[in-house]
């Protein structure tokens, strides 16, 4: 087999039927999932075809402003998002999540396509697009994971960071084993997956690429730029944030502020 | 006796409410002075201001005739040493509880053992061992703990919000021999919170009554 095998709308509706099936198990079990279900089924249909249309307008343009145009937008996305999953959130969240995932994302993404696959131009949406799709989808949950665990751990932990700052610490002597720990949160992700990926489970990408008909060396070659690509930026992404929100959250004079912290709905 | 702490003019705030204004002191060498007043009147804020763990609405502080921005804001809190009331504990055992401090600007090595061990023995906590888990120790015990950690980073100025709140008569009263002991001997000086009377005026030279302001 040298190509992806056709999909049709036929079979598309074929595999709605497994997801049919779990709605009525649900249904059954009293598990009250139908509705949640149903929704989560119609916004992955209605989201992936309009990715798709979109994805087909990007690759046709072949614009370096059209690229960037979207991958502004998928950068805005994804800095919302991470900052919207933490229990807790502070005023200046999204500009430092947004610089944050701009800088990692577009650094490890320019590299990845300029030095190690070695596109022409760099931005090739067919390449760049992709490439910090996954890299803002893994940097995004790295944030997210960081910032709760700091953010936790100092306003839950007020009266022992302020118990470091009273017997004389600085404030990155308070801050550091807060920041060492939301890091190692943040990475756990992706390093779980490096150290099960081919064990346990397929990734995604490699996975898509041999079903399309592609070498399967080939798609493991790839698939070894991109975790190495993903844990990088993750790593990166997560160690940036933490450190910015760190300094954001004690002042000059090596106090603890934690006045523009607020609770927020998950 | 020459003034360690200067205090002038001083506001303080909780939030958008001033607790306290016009606050003046002057606290010498070898003095303990209680500081004494009903609930809500700003007397643990006034601590951390003066320890910066937040900074005065208004006034000036020097710490042996220098202000905190030409001493630095670390050094100043290593000279004036606040222990909350409710004892800051972190997670490990009684001697990296105890070196913790240390750790800060890499002086590991100068952490007093003997005297530690000393100290706590004299708090009545000879039972105690260093490996044991300071997280299992009472709310007393810790309250102890604490207070030797704060002993053993010798600070000029010790800002000691209610330290025997937790503690049985006897060690109540060890505590405060320690605390006198200590502040002759290094020529130091203590502003402490306090609430009972008979207490405050066996270990106290004076005593400030804070009324507060209305709501």
């Amino acid at each position: 087999m040298t190509g992806a095998a056709d999909i049709g709308y036929l079979d598309l509706a074929v595999a709605s039927l497994l997801v049919l099936a779990a709605g009525l198990v649900s249904m059954f079990l009293q598990l009250g999932l139908g509705r949640r279900l149903l929704l989560a089924s119609v916004r992955t249909v209605v989201q992936l075809l309009l990715v798709g249309y979109v994805l087909q307008f990007v690759f046709g343009q072949g614009s370096w402003y059209v690229v960037l145009g979207m991958a502004a937008v998928m950068i805005v996305a994804a800095a919302r998002a991470a900052i919207r999953r933490p229990s807790r959130t502070y005023r200046g969240a999204f500009r430092q999540s947004f610089f944050t995932l701009l800088i990692t994302g577009c650094a490890v993404t320019v590299t990845v396509t300029t030095v190690v696959i070695g596109v022409d131009p760099w931005f090739e949406a067919r390449y760049f697009i992709p490439l910090l799709g996954m890299i803002l989808g893994n940097g995004l949950t790295g944030i997210s994971l960081g910032l709760d665990s700091l953010l936790s751990d100092l306003v839950d932990g007020r009266h022992l960071v302020e118990a470091e700052l009273a017997m004389g610490a600085t404030r990155w002597e308070a801050a550091r084993p807060r920041v060492q720990s939301a890091v190692r949160r943040g990475l756990i992700p992706i390093i779980n997956s490096m150290m099960v990926v081919g064990l346990v489970s397929l990734p995604g990408m490699m996975t898509g690429q041999i079903l399309a008909g592609a070498d399967p060396m080939e798609a493991v070659k790839y698939q070894i730029v991109v975790m190495f690509m993903i844990a990088g930026a993750t790593s990166l992404g997560t160690i940036g944030i933490t450190l910015l929100a760190a300094r954001r959250l004690f002042t000059t004079h090596h106090q603890l502020c934690l006045e523009c912290v607020h609770d927020q709905e998950s | 006796m020459p003034n360690l702490l200067e205090v002038r003019d001083l506001a303080v705030k909780a939030g958008a409410r001033t607790l306290l204004s016009d606050f003046n002191l002057d606290l010498a060498t070898g003095e303990i002075v209680a500081l004494r007043g009903p609930s809500g009147t700003g007397k643990t804020t006034l601590l951390r201001t003066l320890a910066l763990l937040q900074d005065p609405a208004a006034g000036s502080l020097q710490f042996q005739g220098e202000d905190p921005d030409q001493l630095g804001y670390p050094t100043w809190r290593h000279h004036c040493c606040y222990t909350a009331q409710v004892p800051a504990i972190f997670p490990g055992t009684v001697h990296e509880n105890l070196t913790r401090p240390f750790a800060y600007h890499g002086r590991t090595d100068q952490y007093p053992a003997d005297r530690a061990r000393t100290m706590l023995n004299t708090l009545l906590l000879e039972d105690i061992t260093p490996d044991q888990d300071a997280d299992r120790l009472s709310v007393g015990q810790q309250q102890r703990l604490a207070l030797v950690r704060t002993l053993i980073l010798d600070p000029a100025v010790l800002l000691l919000d209610e330290p025997t709140s937790a503690l049985d008569p006897d060690s109540a009263t060890a505590l405060e021999d320690l605390v006198r002991q200590e502040i002759d001997r290094r020529q130091a000086a203590a502003l402490v919170i306090t609430h009972d009377p008979n207490r405050t005026n066996r270990w106290c030279d004076r005593i400030i009554n804070l009324k507060g302001q209305p709501a």
